[in-house]
Parts: structure tokens; sequence; C-alpha cells
């Protein structure tokens, strides 16, 4: 018994104390109003240290306001100088909404020509490599948004969702090289694939005597199911026909500009 | 364990640093790959499955924030690390200037592996025409990086201890070859 008392001698001091600390608490929460010996003894004790600690604390204070006052002016000036830089912080922030809803005005009059229901985003992040062209936007799962989603903004089309988590989403960017879109040419009907290239898109399977002109608007044909039809995804920018081959060479600039791209619009209906 | 979750943190650190801070003032092709100076830093400094460890893990998280797919970065700097690891036992890694080049080496090694993965195994072979036009920017933007650590580094060396699993430029880690 003896040597289990020994062995256990820590733990069953800590539990006692705990317990001995515990049953005190209780006790005085009974007790609220009367003073214990305990704490009257301290108060005793204290009271004039406490007293001399306040008379010293008041000198000090007076002398400063009396004789360094100086001190306070400066304060105050540069409290003025820090609502000064605030209020002109809030113009600036002013300026930037009213800029974004300018942007988000025109956002939302390119979606309402698609008919179908969409939801705007921020785009919170970008790629952390330099070959891959994504975005991180600041909806997911929580907003309604699945794997697929198209997102698009005022000017035409970004991309599409390939990693989605409850409060934020991978967008793939038109021209990234693992992005592949079905595509056609607005004036001519003629059909390609927009494969991305870093900057630009490339117009795969574009036959040759097919007629694509420089300038030519490219959009989406709406074969996929991914994103609707008429969609613009760039402008034909240069065009190459070999000697030999049934295809030619077509590379277009994207419509969106994706260095400045802010907020974007997520489509997450079905056609109406 | 200690030098382990320092890694971590400094790779996650890092990410977001390369995902939300550097793209608002570099492009693309000008940003420097900061997990992969902290994947050879690891290479030369930690011993061998210590640096297998966290150079998986930190190419896992390097997946999370870039690419459409997870395990490409996984195993570029599983090889980093391991080719990393055979050429440290055989060169002066004490010298800066080395360190340098093996960052520049490192850098052109993560290229072709990547370009190698992504034309062979995802059919993206268009990334090519990315990859190539920026390798000469992606050589210098991050050997000024790692020669700004190095000085940082050989800076705050005294205040980590220079047996503490940093760097191995003035002495070797403790762990490295063991």
């Amino acid at each position: 018994m003896r040597e289990l008392l020994r062995r256990y001698q820590f733990l069953l001091l800590t539990i006692i104390l705990v317990l001995a600390t515990v049953i005190l608490y209780s006790y005085n929460l009974r007790q609220k109003t009367a003073t214990t010996f305990f704490e009257r003894a301290v108060l005793t004790f204290a009271a004039p240290f406490q007293s001399s600690i306040d008379g010293i604390a008041d000198t000090v204070s007076e002398t400063w306001r009396n004789y360094l006052w100086l001190v306070d002016a400066r304060q105050r000036n540069l409290e003025l100088e820090q609502e000064n830089l605030e209020l002109h912080s809030q113009l600036q922030q002013v300026q930037e909404i009213s800029l974004q809803n300018e942007r988000l005005r025109k956002l939302l009059a390119f979606v309402d020509d698609l008919d179908r229901p969409a939801l705007p985003a921020q785009v919170i992040g970008e790629d952390a490599s330099n070959w891959a062209r994504t975005i991180i936007i600041d909806k997911g799962i929580r907003a309604g948004l699945r794997n697929g989603s198209p997102v698009v903004a005022a000017q035409g089309v970004v991309g599409r969702i390939i990693k989605i988590a409850p409060d934020s989403s991978r967008v793939l960017l038109i021209t990234d090289a693992s992005s592949a879109i079905a595509a056609l040419i607005q004036r001519t009907r003629t059909r390609g694939i927009a494969r991305g290239r870093g900057a630009d898109l490339s117009i795969e399977y574009a036959l040759r005597d097919a007629d694509i002109q420089i300038g030519d608007l490219l959009v989406t044909s709406g074969m996929g199911g991914v994103f609707p039809k008429g969609l613009p995804l760039g402008q034909i920018k240069s065009v190459e026909k070999d000697q030999f081959g049934l295809f030619q060479r077509v590379k277009a600039m994207p419509a969106v500009d994706f260095s400045h791209l802010e907020e974007v619009m997520v489509i997450v209906g079905e056609n109406q | 364990m200690k030098g382990f979750f320092l890694f971590m943190l400094t790779g996650i650190f890092f990410a977001l640093l390369q995902s939300s801070v550097l793209p608002l003032f570099l492009s693309p092709n000008w940003r420097p790959n900061l997990i992969l100076i902290l994947i050879l830093y690891l290479g030369l400094s930690e011993n061998l499955p210590r640096a297998l460890i966290t150079g998986l893990l930190l190419g896992a998280l390097q997946d999370s924030f870039c690419g459409p797919s997870l395990g490409l970065y996984v195993s570029v700097y599983l090889v980093i690390v391991l080719v990393t690891r055979v050429l440290s036992e055989n060169l002066n890694i004490e010298s800066p200037s080395l360190l340098l080049l093996l960052i520049a080496a490192g850098t052109l090694l993560q290229n072709l592996l990547v370009g190698f993965y992504l034309t062979v195994l995802a059919d993206s072979a268009p990334v090519l025409h990315i990859l190539l036009p920026a390798l000469p920017k992606q050589l210098l933007i991050n050997i000024i990086f790692s020669a700004i650590f190095l000085v940082l580094l050989l800076r705050f060396q005294r205040l980590f201890g220079y047996r503490s699993g940093l760097a191995g430029l003035i002495y070797q880690s403790k762990h490295h070859g063991s």
C-alpha cells in the first residue's frame, strides 16, 4: 500500500489539490457578500501601497499635462493627420466601388443576354506556376457551383471550373495548354477547336479551304455542352496556310484580358 | 520534426506568396518558383528520408496551388530531391556561387520534367509554347530570388545557428549525409 502511494504520490497530490480548490471555490460561491479573513488581510495590507502609487501617478500626470503640454498638441496634430489619411482612403474606396459598379453593370448586361442564371465571383488568386493558366474565385459548393461550370467575363469566355471547395473554386482559363473548346468563326461558321497557348489561342482542325480572315470573331459553338453557344472567345490575329496539308494554322487573341481580371460570372443554370 | 514543420510552413507561405501576392506585381513568366528553391535547399541540407517525405508533401502542396491535376509536382520534386542528393555528395555545396548554379540546373530540370510529363502523359503539347519562351526569364528570376535568399540566410545564419538544419553554407547540416 505504502509502495503504491509512493509511486503515485505526485498524481494523488495533484488530484487532492484540484479537488480542494474546487470545493473552496464552490463554498465561496455560496458566501458572496461575506468578506473572509484572508480577503480582509489582503485589503488591509495593500491599502497604503495603493494609496502611494495613486499619489505618484497623479503627480506624474499633472506634471505631464502642465509642462509637457506640447506633446498633447503634437498628438492632436498626429490624430488629425491620421483622420485626414482615413478620409482620403475612404474617398479612394468610393472611387474604387464606383469603378467596380461600372464593371459589374457590364458583366450583368452580358449575362442577361445569356438567359441563364449566373453568379458573380471575385478573383482571389492565380496559379502558382508559370506554365499553367488557372485562377481562384471566392465561390464554391456552398454557393451552388459545381465542377465544369462555365465562367465568363463582360468581354467573353474566361474558362471552366475544374476544382471546387466549399468556399472557393479553381478555374481553368481558356489560355491553358490543357484547355480545348469547340469554336466557330462567327462570320463564316467555320468550325475548329480553340486550344490554349499561354497568351493566345490556336484554332485546330480548321480546314485549309475554309474562309478565315484576320479580325474575324471566334465564338463558342455550343458543342460539348459546357459553354452556351455564341460566347466570344477571341479575335483572329493570324492565318497561315502551308503548301500541303489538310488544315490551316490559325491563331486568335483571347477576348478577355486575363491580366486585369477581377470579377467574373459563373453560369450555374441550364439553358432556359 | 521541428525542421520538417519549418519547411512545411515556409512552403505554405511561399505557395500563398506565389498565388496571391506575386501575381499583383509580376507577369507569369517573371514569377519565381520559390517552392523549387526550397526543394533544392531541402535536398542539400536534410537527410534522405526527411528530404523525400518533405519533398513529396511540398510537391502535393504546389499541385494544390497550380495546374489542373494533383501528382505532377509530387513526381517532379521527388526526382529533383533525389538528383540533388546524388549531386550534393560530390560537390562543394558550401560555395554560394555553386548553389546558384544548382538553382539554375534545378530550374532547367524542373521545366524539362514538367514539359515531359505534360506532353507525354497529359497530352498537353501546347504547354511547350508556354514553357520554352519563359525559360530564360524563369532562370533569371529564380537566380535573383535565390541570391536574395542566400544573402538573407548568410546574414541571419548566426541567429538560426550553424547546425540547425539550415543552409549548409558555412557548415553543413548535422543531418547531411547521415
